[in-house]
């Protein structure tokens, strides 16, 4: 009875996927791929907080896309350099700035369109590395156990109590203003703690399962058995950590350029928030407070939400049934 | 004894991440490039000059003897002056610890608080429309970017309705006032309190109510649950006492991890609001390249956060009876 059910069971499966080869139209590894991705989309639409981050995230792209127009239409819109020569001090919104002008006459809203731009490196390449990071050491932690095990695991735990944006702050006291690429990289090195725990954990269930077994006596190395059998059934797990990763990353940009802090040769909103704290016009000025602090807390819960969204197609028991 | 060794072995590991920390940190600011002696250095000095100011500072020595002459005058507590103040560092740390533990504790035990009691009412009844808004209130709260929202509520509260004083901790001349009682002194701190505590509330409620929700929905499928329901309990008695304790748990292991980053806001509140913590101290030093002050907040505040850990890990053991160590 219980065979029978499984083989029921798995010709559904079957059927269903045959089903949905056919839509796709795309035969072959292109085909399953096409299929699992609808899987996996059918239940993320169900989610509508996370349609609501995937909308905000197009609009972001689209900023981010937009931002290389105004510096070619006029160069007073250069988000850095342009300034209007008619303008010398903050003004409202105008015909010429749709949102107003800063402190030496730039235009608000290119400024705002280049931090999209930023945002997107930052988040994305930072979250990348944290999770590369974290993906590796997790796996060789999780598979080598013992010592090896014990030492990373460690490390972890010290670079997870060490506050981070101020530990950034002290490397840029010592070594002068950070740029994009050096606090990508710092931020890499010091949010991978996390993921490697997750994807520890992981690695422990799984390397304990059959195939992994098989692996073994059919004398696999190590390396492969983690990276090439392992490896790939925690990616998912590390794919959802890092929108998470993304988050905070811009967070914590968005924080040091408050501060003051950030790479002077960019523009980023936590900059424009900076210039409007410390020329102190925010009292006077909101159409140049509010849109920066809007668009960062918006990115990241849009990033958030779709991380929400993803973890229930990666976890089934979070799915409202 | 297992919760007396458990807090010793954690002790002792703690010392250990200290210690690994402090080497890092001297390692840190020795190859980085520029020597550590050129804030004083004079560029019409002679080299003999230089010399003897190198040597003053220690810093003809090899790397070894610098790390040992650094750990010792750390384990004897002479933290050295710092280049702004001109006043030792640990007096002017002194000053501003008790500030920021003040505001950040009660920050955290505040908004734990309230996310615990919201998160449990809001998954008791999942689906309603209460739990699809508070969901997305915590969600906003738990994204949105504190300098911001900080800023925000000074504008919003402190200029335009005047009702809290823009920054600082205290009134001085209420203090300066000798005939000022003591309620009238406390009651000025908080009515500066009142901002970057809200400020602080917002920012970390979201976190943890997020996290009962969540777990508070895993607890409820348990069979105990189930179990309560059978012995014909009230449902405020399965809410309150089954379930909510045992879902609170998480959220104390997370207070915990969570400590290293939620500081980091602290420091920020604390810059923009003036107050007078060691957060800003930071800020301040690494501003003015006052690379001493730097130093010594940052491996309190690291401490902070380290013993602070300690103190959740025994609040876990001794919340949930099932730990054993």
């Amino acid at each position: 009875m219980q065979e029978y059910r499984e083989k029921e069971r798995d010709k559904e499966w079957l059927d269903y996927r045959k089903g949905r080869e056919v839509k796709t139209g795309l035969g072959g590894r292109w085909g399953r791929w096409a299929t699992t991705l609808r899987g996996h989309w059918d239940i993320f639409k169900r989610n509508r907080l996370g349609l609501f981050g995937l909308v905000l995230l197009i609009i972001f792209a689209a900023m981010a896309l937009t931002s290389y127009i105004p510096p070619l239409i006029d160069t007073m819109y250069d988000p850095m350099t342009g300034v209007d020569p008619d303008i010398l001090w903050t003004q409202g919104p105008t015909k010429a700035h749709w949102l107003g002008t800063d402190f030496i006459g730039r235009d608000i809203l290119s400024q705002l369109l280049v931090g999209a731009r930023i945002a997107f490196l930052v988040g994305i390449t930072a979250a990348f590395m944290a999770v590369a990071i974290g993906t590796s050491v997790g796996l060789i932690s999780g598979y080598l156990g013992k010592r090896v095990d014990m030492v990373l695991m460690r490390v972890a735990d010290i670079v997870m109590v060490l506050p981070g944006l101020l530990l950034i702050l002290i490397l840029s006291a010592v070594i002068g203003k950070l740029s994009v690429w050096n606090l990508v990289i710092i931020i890499g090195l010091l949010r991978w703690a996390s993921v490697a725990r997750v994807i520890r954990s992981q690695t422990l269930s799984l390397r304990e399962r059959p195939y992994v077994q098989a692996a073994i006596i059919s004398g696999a190395s190590k390396g492969r058995i983690i990276f090439r059998h392992i490896g790939p059934n925690v990616l998912p797990l590390s794919f959802l950590y890092m929108t998470f990763g993304v988050t905070t990353a811009i967070l914590v940009e968005a924080a040091l350029a408050f501060l003051g802090f950030g790479d002077p040769g960019t523009v980023s909103w936590g900059m424009m928030l900076q210039w409007v704290w410390k020329t102190g016009n925010m009292f006077r000025a909101p159409y140049w407070l509010l849109p920066p602090g809007i668009c960062i807390s918006l990115i990241t819960l849009s990033f958030y939400l779709i991380g929400r969204a993803l973890d229930e197609v990666i976890n089934p028991r979070l799915r409202q049934r | 004894m297992h919760l007396g060794k458990f807090i010793l072995i954690r002790a002792t590991q703690i010392v250990v991440s200290f210690f690994i920390i402090l080497t890092l940190l001297f390692v840190l600011f020795r190859v980085a490039p520029g020597d550590p002696a050129s804030m004083v250095i004079d560029p019409q000095m002679t080299p003999e000059d230089v010399e003897v100011t190198r040597a003053l500072f220690g810093l003809d020595k090899p790397l070894y003897q610098q790390y040992l002459i650094c750990l010792k005058n750390f384990v004897k507590g002479e933290f050295g002056s710092s280049f702004y103040y001109g006043k030792p560092v640990i007096e002017i740390i002194g000053e501003k610890l008790p500030n920021t533990i003040l505001l950040f504790t009660t920050s955290i035990i505040l908004s734990a608080l309230a996310g615990i009691s919201w998160g449990k009412v809001i998954a008791w009844r999942r689906g309603s429309l209460l739990d699809s808004s508070v969901t997305v209130i915590g969600l906003v709260s738990h994204t949105l970017f504190l300098p911001w929202i900080a800023l925000l509520m000074v504008w919003v509260f402190a200029y335009w309705m005047n009702l809290f004083p823009l920054s600082g901790m205290i009134t001085p001349e209420l203090w300066l006032n000798p005939e000022t009682g003591i309620t009238m002194k406390v009651l000025d701190v908080l009515h500066h309190m009142v901002l970057p505590l809200s400020v602080l509330f917002t920012i970390h409620f979201g976190g943890f109510m997020l996290i009962m929700r969540s777990s508070m929905m895993e607890t409820l499928k348990e069979d105990y649950i189930v179990t309560a329901r059978a012995k014909g309990l009230t449902e405020r008695q399965i809410r309150e006492r089954h379930a909510a304790k045992n879902a609170a748990l998480p959220v104390v292991t997370t207070l915990g991890l969570s400590l290293a980053f939620s500081i980091n806001g602290g420091a920020i509140t604390e810059t923009i609001f003036s107050w007078p913590g060691i957060g800003r101290e930071l800020v301040f030093a690494v501003s003015n390249n006052d690379y001493p002050l730097a130093q010594i907040a940052f491996l309190l505040i690291a401490a902070l956060v380290l013993v602070a850990n300690l103190v959740v890990d025994v609040l876990y053991a001794y919340l949930d009876p099932r730990i054993k160590y």
